[in-house]
C-alpha cells in the first residue's frame, strides 16, 4: 500500500504539466544524440539481438545505431511520457495493436512522401495482411510491417492418439469432439485452454464463424451471428468442463504435463514448450485453426515506424529499408523466431523445413489484423474477455452480458 | 504529553517576541514547504484543473486538442458501474483490512513486549521483514503461494483433503488473497510502531497494577491500551489512508481482476489514467479520492479525544 497522498494524481499532473511544458517549446529535436547515433526502441526483450542485426547497417552506412529494449509491459507509460514530453526515439517497433493509438497522439511521421526512394519498402514487398493501405491510418502511411505473428492450433499428438485420435481437429465440431474424449481421461484432465486475458482468441473465432468485430461504416460492432456461434463454442467449452476455470492457470505446464493437450497460440509458445520439455520433441506439433465458416486467423506482430519529431528521417529510413531486405529478415528469424514480413522472405525454403513455421506461414496467408481501434487492447479487447468470462465463470446472464458490452464498445471509430 | 505555553521557560518566550528573527523560522522552513509546494500541493492544484477537461493522449501531444468540459467527467463518474465498482471494493478493504492490521499488530507487538532475550530482537527483525520487501519480490511468492495449481497453499489443503480453492481466481476469494498479502506486508512497521509505545510506559504503573492483584488482561486493557491511544490513533489514521489508497497488491497479482473483483480506487484510476490515456476523466476520480481522504482523516482527528487525560 502506498502511502503517499495524491499518488495517482502526482503522476497524471506531472505529465499534464511536462506537455504543457513543452507545448511551449519548440518543436524539434528527438532524443537523438549529437554524434549522430539513431536511437531504435526495440519491444520485449529481443533488444541484444537487435543490436547484433542493426551491425551490419553501421557498417553499411556508418550511422550508428542505439537500441533501447522496452518491456512490453512498460510499452503504454513509455509512450504517454515521451508524447507528453516530446521526445521520443528516431524509430519504434510497433504492434499492430498499438499503432492506432499512436497515430491518434500524432506520435508518427507520415510517411507517404517519404517512401518512394526506397523500392524495398513498397508496400507489395510485404504480405497483404499488413501491407499498406491494410495498416494505414486514416489514409496515411505511419509505418512499414516489421515481424508476423499469428495464432495457430498446439496439441499433444502422443496424448491424442491414445486417445483414439490420429489428426488435430480441422473443424469447431471436431474440437469439441476431441476436447471431450479429451477431457473424459479422467478427474484433473481437460480436453482445451482457454487463456482467459486471451482477447485475440474470441475475435479470430468470430471471423472464422463468418462475423466480425466491425460494420460496414468503419465502427466496432461485435453484434452478428459469427459473434454468437463464438459464444456458443466459448460458453460450450466451460459449461462441458473441457477447459480449466482458474485464472492462473500455468499454459506452458498444462500442455507439458497433458492437462490440456490441445490450446491456440503463438509461435512463442513452441519456443517455451522446446524450453521446457525439450524430452517431448515429436510428441506435439502446430495445425491450422479448426475451422467454421473458414480458418481464418490472427496477424499480429510490429510494424516500425518513425517518430514525429526525428531530426535523424534520412537515417531512419534507411535503417527501415535495410530491416526489410528477405535477406535481414530471415536472419533476424534465425536470431529471435520472429517470422518476417516480407513476402519473398516468407516463402523462403529455409523457413519450410521446419513443419510447425510451415504451419504458422501457411495461416499467415489467410490472417488479419485486429480492427485499428485507438487503445483496442484496454477500451475493447480487456471487455470481450470480461464479458465472456463472467458468463462462463461466475454464471452472469449471456444474453443482458453482451448487451452491456455492445453497448460500451459500439460506435468506437476505426481509424 | 503536548506543550502547553506555561512548560515553556521565560527565556524562550522572550526570544519568540524578538521581531529581527522574524524571518529566520520560515528561511528554515522554506526548503521543505518549497519541496511541499512542487510536489504535493502543485499536482493537487494541476490535477484539480486537468479534471475539467478531456485530456487524454491526443491533448499530451497537442495542448490544442484540449477541451474545456466543465464538471463533465464528474457527472460521467458518479454514473460509472466500474467506478462505483470500485469504491465498492475500497470500501470493503477500509472496513475489514483496518482493524485486522490494528489488530494483528497491536497482538503481536504485546507479545513481542514480553521479552529482551536474543530470540525476541530476533522475532523483531522478522516480523519487520515483509515491510522493506520489493513488492515485485512480495508478488513472485505470493502468486507462487497462491497458484491454484502447484502453489504451496492448496498443496497443504490437499494434505487434509480439501479440494484446491482458487485463491486468485474466484472474485470473492481473490479480495481476500489480496488484502491477506496487504495486511501481511503493513504490520511490519505498525508492529514496530507499537512496540516503540509500548517500551514508552512506565513500569511502576504496571508494577503498581500487579501489587493491587490486577492480572494481565486487566494490566492490559486498563492501563497499556490507554497509554498507547496516541499510538494506536497513529496507526489508525495511517492505516486508513494507506487503505484508501491500496494499489500494490492488487495491481501486482491480480491486475484488478478477477472481472474487476480487487479493482480498488487507485487502481480504477490508474487503468483510466494510464491504461485509456484518459487524463481529466482520471484527475476528477483522484480529486474524489483526495476528498474522501481528507474527510476521513478529520473525522478521525475530531472523533479523538484530548490526549492528556491520564
Amino acid at each position: 500500500m502506498k502511502r503517499l497522498t495524491g499518488s495517482i494524481v502526482a503522476p497524471v499532473a506531472v505529465l499534464a504539466l511536462a506537455a504543457g511544458l513543452t507545448a511551449c517549446s519548440s518543436d524539434g529535436g528527438g532524443s537523438s544524440e549529437e554524434g549522430g547515433a539513431i536511437t531504435v526502441w526495440i519491444m520485449g526483450d529481443t533488444g541484444t539481438a537487435f543490436e547484433e542485426l542493426a551491425a551490419g547497417y553501421t557498417e553499411k552506412t556508418g550511422t550508428d545505431v542505439n537500441v533501447e529494449a522496452i518491456p512490453w509491459a512498460n510499452l503504454n507509460d513509455k509512450i504517454t511520457t515521451s508524447i507528453a514530453s516530446g521526445s521520443g526515439p528516431d524509430v519504434i517497433q510497433i504492434g499492430l495493436s498499438v499503432l492506432p493509438t499512436l497515430a491518434d497522439a500524432e506520435a508518427l511521421l507520415p510517411l507517404d512522401d517519404l517512401l518512394g526512394d526506397y523500392p524495398a519498402l513498397a508496400a507489395e514487398n510485404f504480405a497483404d495482411a499488413v501491407a499498406g493501405e491494410a495498416t494505414q491510418i486514416g489514409g496515411q502511411t505511419l509505418s512499414v510491417p516489421w515481424v508476423a505473428d499469428t495464432r495457430v492450433l498446439f496439441y499433444r499428438s502422443d496424448v491424442l492418439a491414445e486417445a483414439g485420435f490420429d489428426a488435430p481437429p480441422a473443424t469447431w465440431d471436431e474440437l469439441t469432439e476431441t476436447a471431450t474424449a479429451l477431457a473424459a481421461r479422467g478427474d484433473g484432465q481437460y480436453g482445451y485452454y482457454i487463456p482467459q486475458w486471451d482477447s485475440s482468441l474470441p475475435v479470430v473465432w468470430t471471423w472464422a464463424a463468418g462475423g466480425d468485430a466491425v460494420d460496414a461504416e468503419g465502427n466496432v460492432d461485435f453484434d452478428n451471428d459469427g459473434f454468437e456461434d463464438m459464444v456458443d463454442l466459448y460458453t460450450g467449452l466451460y459449461a462441458d468442463g473441457l477447459v480449466p476455470t482458474n485464472s492462473d492457470f500455468d499454459q506452458v505446464q498444462g500442455f507439458v504435463t497433458g492437462i490440456t493437450p490441445m490450446l491456440v497460440s503463438g509461435p512463442y509458445l513452441a519456443k517455451s514448450i522446446e524450453d521446457a520439455a525439450p524430452e517431448l520433441d515429436g510428441k506435439w506439433a502446430a495445425a491450422p485453426m479448426p475451422k467454421n465458416v473458414d480458418n481464418t486467423s490472427l496477424f499480429a506482430g510490429s510494424n516500425l515506424g518513425i517518430w514525429h519529431n526525428s531530426s535523424k528521417v534520412d537515417e531512419s529510413l534507411a535503417l527501415l529499408d535495410y530491416l526489410a531486405d528477405p535477406e535481414i529478415q530471415l536472419d533476424w528469424y534465425d536470431k529471435v523466431n520472429e517470422l518476417p514480413t516480407n513476402k519473398s522472405a516468407l516463402a523462403d525454403p529455409r523457413l519450410a523445413e521446419d513443419p510447425n513455421v510451415a504451419v504458422y506461414v501457411e495461416t499467415l496467408e489467410n490472417a488479419r489484423v485486429v480492427p485499428l481501434v485507438p487503445n483496442w487492447d484496454s477500451a475493447v479487447g480487456q471487455k470481450l474477455t470480461d464479458a465472456l468470462n463472467a458468463i462462463v465463470l461466475t454464471g452472469a446472464d449471456r444474453q443482458s452480458t453482451l448487451d452491456a458490452f455492445f453497448a460500451e464498445t459500439d460506435g468506437l471509430a476505426v481509424q | 504529553m503536548a506543550l502547553t505555553t506555561s512548560a515553556i521557560p521565560p527565556r524562550m518566550k522572550k526570544r519568540r517576541s524578538v521581531t529581527s528573527a522574524g524571518a529566520t523560522p520560515y528561511l528554515f522552513l522554506s526548503p521543505a514547504m518549497l519541496l511541499l509546494c512542487a510536489f504535493g500541493l502543485l499536482p493537487i492544484l494541476v490535477a484539480a484543473f486537468v479534471s475539467f477537461t478531456d485530456l487524454n493522449i491526443k491533448g499530451l501531444a497537442n495542448w490544442s486538442n484540449v477541451q474545456f468540459i466543465g464538471i463533465d467527467n464528474y457527472t460521467t463518474l458518479f454514473t460509472d458501474a466500474a467506478f462505483w465498482s470500485a469504491m465498492g471494493n475500497t470500501a470493503i478493504f477500509v472496513v475489514f483490512g483496518v482493524p485486522v492490521i490494528i489488530g494483528v499488530s497491536l497482538a503481536v507487538a504485546l507479545m513481542l513486549n514480553y521479552s529482551q532475550t536474543r530470540f525476541f530482537r530476533f522475532l523483531r527483525a522478522f516480523y519487520f521483514i515483509p515491510a522493506i520487501t520489493a513488492i515485485v519480490a512480495v508478488a513472485l511468492i505470493w502468486g507462487y503461494l497462491y497458484n491454484t495449481q502447484f502453489g504451496l497453499l492448496n498443496y497443504l489443503l490437499s494434505l487434509v483433503n480439501i479440494p484446491p480453492l482458487q485463491w486468485l481466481s474466484d472474485p470473492t476469494l481473490a479480495k481476500f488473497s489480496v488484502a491477506l498479502v496487504a495486511v501481511w506486508r503493513a504490520t511490519g512497521l505498525n508492529i514496530i510502531i507499537f512496540l516503540a509505545a509500548l517500551q514508552g510506559i512506565p513500569r511502576d504503573y504496571l508494577e503498581a497494577a500487579e501489587l493491587d492483584g490486577a492480572n494481565s488482561w486487566k494490566r492490559i486493557t486498563r492501563i497499556i491500551l490507554p497509554l498507547m491511544r496516541f499510538a494506536i490513533f497513529f496507526v489508525t489514521v495511517t492505516t486508513v489512508i494507506s487503505w484508501l489508497q491500496f494499489f500494490d497488491e492488487p495491481f501486482v497479482l491480480t491486475e484488478g481482476g478477477p472481472l474487476g473483483a480487487t479493482t480498488s480506487i487507485s487502481l480504477f484510476l490508474f487503468l483510466e489514467g494510464f491504461r485509456l490515456n484518459q487524463f481529466g476523466y482520471a484527475s476528477a476520480g483522484s480529486l474524489v479520492l483526495f476528498v474522501i481522504i481528507i474527510v476521513a482523516t478529520l473525522v478521525q482527528l475530531k472523533l479523538r479525544k484530548a490526549d492528556d487525560e491520564y
